[in-house]
């Protein structure tokens, strides 16, 4: 079976057996008391774990909190874990020299909204999900890959990786990567087009469209 | 687009699917000439303004037609049919992944992609029941696409194809002839075709609605979001899920504040 149009986000990628291997190895390596560079112990791991169960318990109150109440929880979270402004300019590109100071700032929080928005419409349930370390990788300048796994009862897994770099307070996410899919390079691609055709001012109108929908749309 | 894909096996014979196959591949060949230079440099959908026309085509379409009829579907089938629908669907078409494990040189899926076949196909009462990922024969994601890439050629063009195959690539095409080849449905006839093609349209739509829904919350502009989503899954699919990671991050050694001709209007 191909994988079809929007199967390419959050698709369900049938478990390989590269998968299994890489289970067995996070699962085998803290066991075997080998020391790795990046072990489910490093700081950076522990921000992802730290996130995942935050993320878990919002879930798992998705339906008193309603939409509202996820949002507040969860924003918090992700301006503290997300390095948004490294994250506002990579995908915003060469078009980020473009704006002034002002509309930088404005731009950045407005991308921090349309982060939780999006979270907090998305992870409105809780189905007995689980969130598995499949250990990381090192990447150029200190930046690191770390890998996980969203399993759920009765569905396919879903890998999450994090692109992670280090600011000033600490481990930051940059990227979230699903099934292979990099959330970042997929909005710098998507934005170009709606900022070549709409301007930059069409772009923060449409993300305030999307903002909007998230909450309508939501319980 | 899977969706629809079976539309197309009703209008193809197996013979004229072949021909179909040998052009594609002369053509892919063309197409690819120019190899391998890092995905960054070239644009990707040279083709775009077409794409973008059919790609409306197909979610009028589908946000008029097939999508309602695919909500109705998901809200009344019991979860336990449509699971077997889909393990029946998936197990007809899955010679063409046994296939691309073998041309790929995966022996070891290869031969527990047939056990698999086997095991589903008469165990699991022609397919309706997964019973072979239980006992460890776990399926696998390939196609003649990916064995393309395997073999060196270059992606070419990205290309929306309407109805029949939604989000594609030059490299991608000729796969939709060997799936077709491989798939028993394509040599049966029958007038219990019509409503088993609509039954596997249907079911495959419908198991894309949490995706689709998930497609419509997240994107700003669909097309491009579709469009980046599956070029992105194509490689996660080639290298079965462990890409090289050297290429994650480069986009933030890019230097944005150098000099820039491009202008916000």
């Amino acid at each position: 079976m191909k994988p079809t149009e929007s199967h390419r986000y959050i698709t369900r990628i049938w478990k390989t057996r590269l998968h299994g291997l890489l289970l067995a190895t996070s699962l085998i390596i803290p066991l075997s008391g080998i020391a790795q560079d990046a072990g489910v112990n490093d700081p950076a791991h522990q921000v992802i774990t730290g996130f995942h169960g935050q993320l878990l318990g919002v879930m798992r109150e998705a339906k008193t909190l309603g939409y509202q109440g996820r949002y507040d929880k969860l924003h918090p979270l992700i301006t503290s874990l997300f390095d948004t402004p490294t994250i506002a300019k990579v995908i915003l590109s060469r078009y980020w020299k473009e704006i002034n100071d002002q509309e930088k700032e404005e731009f950045i929080k407005l991308f921090n909204e349309l982060s939780t928005a999006t979270y907090a419409s998305r992870f409105d349930g809780y189905n007995g999900e689980t969130f598995v370390d499949l250990g990381s990788e090192e990447l150029n300048k200190g930046r690191l890959l770390v890998k996980t796994e969203l399993q759920q009862p009765g569905d396919d897994p879903v890998r999450m990786d994090y692109l992670m770099q280090q600011n000033k307070e600490g481990w930051r996410i940059i990227s979230v990567i699903a099934d292979g899919v990099n959330d970042l390079s997929l909005k710098r691609a998507e934005y170009a087009v709606i900022i070549r055709e709409k301007g930059f001012a069409g772009l923060v109108e449409e993300i305030r469209k999307k903002i909007k929908e998230n909450e309508t749309g939501a319980d | 687009m899977n969706v629809t894909s079976t539309n197309f096996e009703r209008n193809f014979s197996p013979a004229a699917t072949l021909c179909l196959l040998v052009t594609l591949l002369i053509l892919t060949g063309c197409a690819s000439t120019q190899t391998h230079k890092p995905t960054a440099e070239i644009d990707p959908d040279p083709l775009e303004s077409a794409n973008r026309v059919f790609y409306n085509i197909n979610e009028t379409l589908d946000r008029n037609f097939l999508k309602p009829v695919a909500q109705v579907y998901a809200d009344h089938m019991p979860v336990f049919m449509r699971v077997g629908v889909t393990n029946f669907f998936a197990n007809l078409s899955y010679a063409n992944v046994i296939l691309n494990s073998f041309l790929q040189g995966k022996v070891n899926d290869g031969m527990s992609d047939t056990m698999r076949f086997v095991l589903n196909s008469t165990l699991g009462i022609g397919g309706l029941v997964d019973v072979a990922t239980d006992i460890g024969f776990v399926a696998h994601k390939e196609d003649f696409g990916q064995t393309l890439a395997k073999w060196g050629f270059a992606r070419g063009a990205y290309l929306y194809i309407p109805i029949v195959q939604g989000p594609d690539s030059v490299r991608d095409v000729p796969d939709m002839a060997t799936k077709q080849l491989l798939n028993p449905l394509t040599y049966i006839t029958s007038i219990y075709l019509l409503p088993v093609t609509a039954l596997n349209v249907i079911n495959t739509r419908a198991n894309l609605l949490d995706e689709t829904n998930i497609r419509d919350e997240a994107a700003l502009d669909p097309y491009a979001f579709t469009r980046e989503a599956y070029l992105q899954q194509r490689e996660f699919l080639i290298y079965d899920g462990q890409p090289p990671v050297e290429g994650y991050d480069t986009l933030f050694d890019e230097d944005v504040d150098g000099d820039s001709e491009l202008i916000i209007e």
